[in-house]
């Protein structure tokens, strides 16, 4: 089973905001990116006896969220995204230490004896005015998003 | 807000619905000094100017009554953003230091950041390029009941700073850590910044002369006002409670790292532009409260009014009310008052050629008002006047006189048989989180950006750099404060803290030229805490008088910066007594300064200071016995000043290739480092009874009581005994550097201790990494 | 020979760089990233010094390498002048693929990831001095035109992103064939170890520094400007205090280098 905790800064996102004024000012998407924001997403596989998800989100959100900062939505398997946007989740192709770091330190020194891997991505939500979206997406991703020999990106619909 | 005509009880009802803090006796003062009822603007304005963040109410009569902010170097003291000391007739070196421990602890990662952050903008406002910041920390137990999040704290304070100090290009070259269970609900995160300026171009946090017969513009430079760290200087006067954190939230401020950057280069641009032109500008950093802080004080320090309109101030939304835009502390702001025919060619430096609305979105510089000479503090904002009231008034402040009573514990000299094993225990010692290498840390932090640093962390007792090419000097940096010592005695914890700030400067071979104190205490309110606090401003600075500025007979130290943070308690209890010093030490010429690793072996070892049973609050004690004690190491002021005298003195002759001061875990640890500091292949023999001293030997090798480890240059023996004489100071050549890598002491005919130098490096390495884990 | 010194916002060693290039005997200026790019053709050569442009915002060097400063540079380059890039520079450079320059983006410089004995030790951040072994013979590259094959030269690190990695399996082969692996992380004694702390970032074959086919542009993590003075050195290496404040370190050979390549080149 795997639990996704997408989360959001409540206080401004400055690297969307620099992302955005790049797309805009110096690749010509002036006309095109209408607006542009940013999630983190946490994806935990966890066991699949776990008997009450909802309540070991909230627990793994404990510690792997900051609410003081950022907010998160908890769904178990499936991500429905809102509609208005195009998400283009953004991850490691090679071996992730943080999100190594995360499971050891969730297994090891947390007691979450259930988490079987931790997955960290970002999503970039692209409000876009553009006949095929989706294909702005995708040259959005590679031109700016990714570096394609360390990550990898993924149109979410 | 109507005040006049009520009771108490309305009056304070009134003021909490509103969010604000002052007290209702001072709300009523408000309002008999205007003869009206205040606005809720002007409300806000007196509560920011008032807190105790901003007023130091509580502090400031015991300031006045201990400190010594003068002296024949000093340029500038405690008035303004930061002090001042000369170097030398041409360039000054410019110091603050300041506490984020209330952030700090809600979000480890932005509190830390932004204490950086605002420190450096106090030093970079006086004029000065800041050229080192130094960062000394104090988490809880990472042991105790309270180790994961204490952990949290400590991984999120090390994050931001690296994350913002290392993006801003300064590099850190000091610091120190100390874990401790008082800390567990209130970490403890202070920060140092040095600059240098030319004596000639120090810029004044002030309305110029003139500025408001001619009508100075006033222009507020940076980030976009929003709603954050509103009511900051609020929250920093108040306890932590555990239920108020959502509201304490947002009291904190965002830092950016990315548009200071910026920002500083702008400042560099405009500062070379009114030195180019002799205009003369007032310029202060947007810290503690905000926009109403900076303003009344440029303008009320300068005997001025302020005529200040915030419908021209650049908000991130202009849905603010009024007293949020006055008093928020967004960060990465500046003020600037200048003449009008400067202010085009201002607003071009940042608007343009630094291009800050595209650093950050809605950044920039704008003129909000003009400087007055009626010495009334106005604020308009959609057409109405929000505040008209006396600038002097406001930042006159006001003072409390805090009761103090002694706190009573009770505290005793343990019995205890010495170990069998002292190789073990000094390995205990080492692998302490207090005592290990602090390697884990400082791999995060950039000590080398600017490239002028001569000596890092890990190399010495305090940091070096050379910070104006084409000169030979250098300025050391070192921090200290030992909270165990301040449990026992606040007095000797202060004097304690400013003898060891000094020793390790001195171990360098630099002389101590200026000091700065940042004082964390527990709840003023409560007498027992203004006691603590009060015993440790009279204990360091009696040190501080005592210990005389080097060259001049009986004159103290000066002390020409520094911060005073209260209320660091939780239903808990409140935090040891934690007076926090930094010493600026200077040297004429950086290659003569020496480091602490050991560095040939055959050269002979010398121990400075003798050993007392001073065991209270030690390592030795707490680690290995989990006692607390009582003896407390006190600073015999003569002594202490010879110590550092010659040991200077004898770095200066290039007597001594290596010095090391004897502080946490005594000088046990103190042999220890230097040779784990160096390559490895190094140890040293030691012969305790060398040392003049009838107690046993783990009191000899752990007692904390103050003093050095030299290593004398091969054939120098004799003139460096000829050195140390002169100062009164008994001979004690404990031993030598040997060419293997292990340490031995021997004390009455038996070897006491006998360590493999390779296996202690683990311990000694691993210590704070595994607390941090 | 004049070098311009290109500043992005959020650049942070531009001065010491240019201390560093003045004290090699090359004149030179920092060139603010938004002046009229045209005016970067009356320099002899450029140094893109490290820092943080627009905060590491994205990734490392991403956003700064779509500056419009970039498109001039690459002319330049085109031209054959030396261009190097150190650190935050170096990163620069690869996301616009000036390096390896065989087309397109075609290596990262992931984050730090510190393995010793199979395991993830520490990651993130790290500042400390590390040796470099010299891979090429002289004359390869402009950055170690006077340098020749096993000099051994010290200088600090200081960064979070470091790790060259690539997707391009046969990228490092190609990259050894054309000598265009410049610097690799090795001991003091010069042995290139493949664990930290001598990997002191996990970069695919201790890679510290490489440079482009034609050789005038290379880019390196380690910093040469915090380097270039004897009194700069860590207190173990007996040069430190010798000579005066202007003794050379050994990190100003890099500069020497490009001066003498500018010299020969024209």
């Amino acid at each position: 089973m795997k639990i996704n905790l997408r989360v959001s800064l409540k206080i401004p996102d400055a690297e969307a905001a620099t992302v955005k004024n790049t797309l805009r000012r110096r690749m010509g998407y002036g006309a095109v990116l209408a607006e542009l924001g940013k999630e983190r997403l946490w994806s935990i596989d966890v066991d699949d006896s776990v008997a009450d998800p909802a309540d070991l989100a909230r627990r793994l959100a404990r510690e792997l969220v900051n609410e003081n900062k950022e907010s998160y939505k908890a769904t178990v398997d499936s991500i429905d995204f809102e509609d208005g946007y195009v998400p283009v989740k953004v991850g490691l192709r090679i071996e992730d230490a943080e999100a190594i770091s995360a499971q050891n330190r969730l297994r090891n020194r947390l007691g979450f004896d259930m988490v079987r891997s931790v997955e960290r991505s970002s999503i970039w939500k692209l409000s876009l005015r553009a006949e095929e979206p989706e294909r702005t997406a995708e040259e959005i991703a590679e031109g700016l998003l990714i570096n394609p020999h360390k990550d990898y990106y993924e149109i979410m619909r | 807000m109507r005040i006049i005509g009520l009771n108490d009880r309305e009056v304070e009802a009134g003021l909490r619905s509103v969010g604000l803090g002052l007290t209702v006796s001072e709300a009523r003062s408000v309002a008999e000094a205007l003869g009206r009822d205040p606005t809720v603007p002007e409300l806000f304005n007196y509560d920011t100017m008032w807190s105790e963040h901003c007023s130091y109410k509580s502090s400031r009569a015991t300031l006045n009554e201990f400190l010594h902010t003068e002296g024949p170097n000093v340029v500038q003291g405690p008035e303004e953003d930061a002090g001042i000391v000369a170097i030398d007739d041409e360039w000054c070196v410019v110091i603050a230091h300041e506490s984020h421990n209330h952030p700090s602890q809600i979000l480890p990662n932005e509190g830390a950041a932004t204490g950086i952050g605002g420190i450096v903008r106090d030093v970079n406002c006086m004029g000065a390029k800041v050229v080192a910041t130094a960062d000394p920390l104090r988490f809880g137990d990472p042991y105790g009941e309270d180790k994961n999040h204490v952990r949290w704290v400590a991984e999120g304070v090390v994050d931001g700073i690296w994350q913002y100090g290392n993006a801003l290009g300064v590099p850190i070259i000091a610091g120190d850590v100390v874990f401790d269970d008082s800390f567990d609900s209130n970490c403890l995160v202070n920060v140092v910044a040095v600059g240098v300026v030319k004596r000639g171009e120090i810029i004044k946090s002030r309305a110029p002369a003139g500025a408001g017969e001619k009508g100075y513009d006033v222009i507020v430079v940076g980030k976009p006002t929003d709603s954050s760290g509103f009511g900051g200087v609020t929250f920093a006067s108040e306890e932590l409670r555990e239920e108020d954190e959502e509201a304490n939230r947002g009291a904190i401020q965002i830092p950016d790292p990315f548009l200071k950057n910026v920002l500083f280069k702008a400042n560099e641009a405009l500062f070379k532009l009114t030195r180019d032109e002799g205009i003369v500008i007032g310029f202060k950093d947007l810290g503690g409260g905000g926009f109403t802080c900076a303003s009344s004080e440029m303008g009320a320090s300068a005997g001025y009014g302020m005529d200040l309109d915030l419908d021209l101030l650049h908000k991130a939304s202009e849905d603010l009310p009024p007293e949020v835009v006055a008093c928020a502390e967004t960060q990465e702001r500046f003020m600037l008052i200048c003449p009008p025919e400067l202010t085009p060619r201002a607003l071009k430096i940042y608007n343009e050629d630094w291009d800050l609305p595209n650093v950050y979105e809605g950044a920039r510089a704008s003129v909000v008002g003009k400087v007055t000479t009626d010495g009334r503090y106005i604020t308009r904002y959609r057409g109405i006047v929000t505040c008209d009231i006396s600038i002097e008034h406001l930042t006159r402040g006001i003072r409390y006189e805090r009761e103090e009573r002694p706190r009573v514990i009770d505290l005793e000299e343990p019995e205890i048989a010495a170990p069998e094993d002292l190789s073990e225990v000094l390995l205990k010692v080492l692998a302490s989180p207090n005592v290990s290498s602090r390697e884990h840390i400082y791999r995060y932090y950039d000590t080398e950006v600017q490239g002028n640093t001569v000596i890092r962390p890990g190399e010495a007792d305090a940091g070096l750099i050379a910070p104006v090419r084409g000169e030979k000097f250098g300025i050391a940096l070192s921090v200290d404060a030992n909270p165990f010592y301040g449990r026992i005695s606040p007095y000797w914890a202060g004097a304690t803290a400013v003898a060891e700030a000094m020793r390790n400067v001195a171990a360098i071979g630099a002389y101590p030229a200026t000091l700065t104190d940042c004082l964390n205490f527990g709840n003023p309110e409560k007498p027992e805490a203004f006691w603590e606090f009060r015993e440790c401003v009279r204990g360091l600075a009696d040190a501080a008088k005592a210990l005389w500025l080097k060259g001049y007979e009986d004159t103290p130290v000066p002390i020409v910066s520094g911060n005073v943070s209260f209320y660091n308690e939780s239903p808990d209890g409140a935090v040891d007594p934690s007076p926090i010093i930094a010493c600026v030490g200077l040297i004429d010429d950086v290659r003569d300064a020496v480091t602490m690793e050991l560095k040939k072996a055959g050269d002979s070892v010398y121990l400075i200071g003798p050993r007392f049973d001073e065991l209270g609050g030690s390592e030795y004690y707490r680690t290995v016995h989990g006692v607390t004690g009582k003896n407390v190491p006190i600073v015999r002021f003569e002594l202490e000043r010879n110590m550092i005298y010659a040991v200077i003195d004898s770095i200066a002759e290039k007597l001594v290739v290596a010095a090391h001061d004897i502080s946490n875990g005594g000088l046990g640890a103190t042999a220890a480092e230097m040779a784990l500091a160096g390559r490895a292949g190094l140890g040293l023999e030691l012969d305790l009874d060398a040392a003049g001293s009838d107690l046993s030997a783990d009191r000899l090798i752990f007692s904390e009581s103050s003093g050095f480890l030299l290593e004398c240059r091969e054939g120098a023996e004799e003139e460096l005994e000829t050195l140390l004489k002169g100062y009164g100071l008994d001979i004690m050549k404990l031993g030598n550097v040997t060419s293997s890598p292990e340490l031995f002491m021997n004390h009455k005919g038996n070897t006491v201790v006998r360590m493999d130098l390779s296996a202690a490096k683990k311990a000694w390495t691993a210590g704070l990494s595994e607390a941090m884990r | 020979m004049k070098v311009a010194v290109i500043q992005f916002p959020g650049t942070n060693c531009e001065h010491e760089t240019l201390v560093a290039a003045r004290s090699a005997g090359l004149a030179g200026e920092i060139f603010r990233w938004n002046r009229p790019a045209e005016e970067l053709t009356e320099f002899d050569g450029y140094i893109i010094p490290g820092g943080f442009s627009y905060q590491d915002r994205l990734r490392a060097g991403a956003i700064a390498s779509k500056e419009p400063v970039m498109d001039a540079l690459r002319e330049e380059a085109e031209r054959g002048k030396p261009i190097i890039g150190i650190c935050n520079g170096f990163q620069i450079l690869t996301e616009s693929g000036l390096l390896p320059g065989l087309g397109g983006v075609d290596v990262a410089l992931a984050s730090n990831v510190m393995v010793s004995k199979g395991e993830i030790v520490r990651r993130g951040f790290y500042c400390a001095w590390t040796t470099l072994r010299c891979e090429t013979p002289a004359r390869r590259c402009s950055g170690s035109f006077i340098l020749d094959k096993g000099d051994l030269v010290s200088m600090p690190l200081a960064h979070a992103e470091g790790n060259l990695v690539t997707a391009d399996e046969d990228l490092m082969e190609r990259l050894n064939e054309e000598d265009q692996i410049v610097f690799r992380y090795c001991d003091e004694g010069g042995n290139v170890e493949r664990e930290f702390p001598v990997n002191v970032n996990g970069s695919r074959e201790n890679i510290a520094g490489i440079c482009n086919p034609e050789g005038n542009v290379l880019g390196l993590m380690p910093h040469p400007e915090r380097s270039s003075f004897a009194w700069q050195l860590p207190p173990t290496d007996s040069a430190k205090s010798a000579g005066d404040m202007t003794a050379p370190g050994p990190g100003r050979r890099i500069f020497e280098s490009m001066k003498r390549y500018i010299e020969v080149m024209r």
